[in-house]
């Protein structure tokens, strides 16, 4: 017995040695040919050096399977096995979608060549260009074969790390449908195109004379691309699975100047695996300006005070830490429509709070105070809280109202004036006696 | 032959005159002081209507009850002024002037307890 609690002891002691980098889970799966395994072994280090647990599965092993009874295994699964035609039976497009809804983050590379991820990554609205039409550039002039390309990181992005150098390209890139879903990464050179290697500049002929129709060119195009789910899980579809290899990463941009890839793998997959731009809301909510209690119901026409506390998710600590960052949030007092929508503002001194009041409106129902804040790259944020509006209790409302007093006055008035109509009636009939009885 | 305006402008105001002469020499003081207060009521219920149609009908239970009142009470003390009223006494034969009074005492006061009730 003692030994067993030892045992765990020292698991435990174990388990917080590990940074558990991601807000999501450790465990990763990665589905790469045994052969290929040593290609990635830079990125698979970086990975291991944040704390993931790697398990490896070639394309066609039936095991470790992906999930159990429905219960995925794995927090994230990378699949670096562009080129297989055939997976073991549990790795199919509708798998990975179910997988994807229960939570589940992707990181897929695409190839060249039709295989059943290109068929998948139509459906998150990626469209792909003709099978073996890789990327192809004569710029910058290099020794290199055409369709290896540096690709120049955008300016400024959220997930990808700034200042990063020039990335090594080569495979398909894909256009973008027009899902608000998704997050584009990396998009391709402007004088890059996709065609067939042994054609080379005749496409760009063809494509002429045809008026540029049905041609794949220019910083349109994508080579890394994220999809954020309605649950929150992310999917990352990279055009060529070069990208994360040892030979690109090691690879010169220019004398001296080390190329971007292992930056831009481990950026990726910190994105992918919900290690950056993590939010997520830890509570919510209201009272009557004034007040600290929340109401089940509030009267129409109060001045309700609505709150939410918002933590971001920090790698470094692996920690949820306020954050007081959002300046665009809006809360909607809703029945049906909004029936009011209004900012939802950082509260200056208080960390990761956002508050607003406002008054609720002439309108009796059941309303819910809801915050929907989708922001490309970050966590979608949503929360719901249904509460009564109810109107004025019998007694609610206000008395002795001062345009009232007009006709306040007139009812006593008329008292008044029946009181003393009836006193001086009374007292003539008591004179008029007294008169009738001096006359008799 | 142009008529002569002096006589016909002259006819209604000694008409008017004639008309405030014979009340003033034939109605009773009982009578005049019950007509007295139901001139006030009807400046009152005016004003109150006045101000309703002009400025604000809120809040319409204070209008309702206040002109009510004015109403209301308009139409108890005329009534008692016909009961009260010597001339009307084939009319009423059971119904003596105290006997009216207590009457027209009771529906007021009945009045002025709803009044009360829904001014607010």
């Amino acid at each position: 017995m003692l030994s067993f609690c030892t045992f765990v002891l020292f698991f435990l002691s174990l388990s917080g040695l590990l940074h558990a980098k991601s807000s999501d889970g450790d465990s990763v799966l990665v589905v790469v040919e045994e052969a290929h395994k040593k290609d990635f072994t830079i990125f698979f280090d970086s990975l291991k050096e944040q704390g993931y647990e790697l398990t490896f599965r070639a394309p066609k092993d039936e095991t470790p399977v992906v999930a159990e009874h429905d219960v995925p295994s794995f927090a994230h699964i990378i699949i670096l096995a562009s080129e297989s035609k055939n997976f073991a039976k549990d790795i199919t497009p509708q798998s990975l979608v179910e997988l994807l809804s229960g939570g589940t983050n992707l990181l897929l590379a695409l190839s060249t060549k039709q295989t059943a991820l290109s068929s998948l990554a139509a459906e998150f609205s990626l469209i792909l260009p003709p099978p073996s039409t890789p990327l192809v550039s004569f710029f910058p002039e290099r020794k290199d074969p055409l369709t290896v390309i540096p690709v120049p990181a955008p300016a400024s992005s959220l997930i990808l790390s700034p200042k990063l150098a020039p990335v090594w390209f080569s495979g398909a890139p894909h256009a973008l449908g027009n899902n608000p879903f998704l997050v584009p990464i990396l998009r391709a050179p402007a004088e890059s195109f996709a065609a067939d290697t042994d054609s080379g500049a005749d496409a760009l002929v063809d494509a002429t004379e045809k008026g540029g129709e049905g041609f794949w060119a220019g910083s349109q195009l994508s080579v890394a691309t994220g999809f954020q789910a309605l649950g929150g899980a992310r999917v990352t579809w990279v055009g060529g699975v070069d990208l994360f290899s040892d030979k690109f990463a090691k690879k010169e941009v220019s004398k001296g100047v080390k190329s971007g890839n292992t930056q831009f793998a481990r950026d990726v997959a910190a994105w992918t695996f919900q290690e950056s731009l993590v939010l997520r809301i830890d509570s919510t909510t209201h009272h009557l300006a004034n007040t600290t209690t929340p109401l089940e119901q509030y009267t129409t026409n109060d001045n309700i005070e609505f709150s939410a506390h918002i933590s971001r998710f920090n790698p470094k600590k692996s920690t949820w830490e306020p954050y007081s960052g959002i300046k665009d949030m809006q809360l909607e007092f809703t029945m049906l429509d909004p029936h009011i929508r209004t900012a939802l503002l950082p509260v200056p001194g208080s960390p990761g709070k956002y508050s607003v009041t406002f008054r609720a409106p002439d309108r009796h129902g059941v309303f819910k105070f809801v915050i929907d804040y989708k922001r490309k790259g970050w966590t979608h944020l949503h929360s719901s809280t249904t509460v009564a509006l109810v109107p004025p209790r019998h007694d609610g409302y206000p008395r002795f109202l001062s345009a009232a007093w007009p006709y306040y006055a007139g009812a006593i008035s008329t008292s008044v004036g029946f009181f003393l109509f009836s006193a001086a009636w009374l007292a003539g009939e008591s004179r008029e006696k007294k008169a009738k009885a001096k006359a008799q | 032959m142009p008529p002569k305006p002096a006589p016909a402008a002259a006819a209604p105001s000694s008409a008017v005159q004639t008309l405030w002469k014979a009340y003033n020499e034939q109605t009773s003081d009982r009578l005049k002081f019950i007509d007295a207060f139901l001139v006030f009521l009807m400046f009152s219920g005016i004003v109150q209507f006045a101000y309703c149609v002009l400025i604000t009908t809120f809040p319409y239970n204070a209008f309702l009850s206040g002109f009510g009142s004015t109403v209301g009470q308009f139409v108890l003390t005329a009534s008692l002024r016909s009961q009260v009223n010597p001339e009307n006494k084939n009319e009423f034969k059971e119904v003596s002037p105290e006997r009216a009074f207590a009457d027209f005492a009771l529906g007021s006061i009945v009045l002025h307890f709803f009044v009360f009730n829904f001014l607010g």
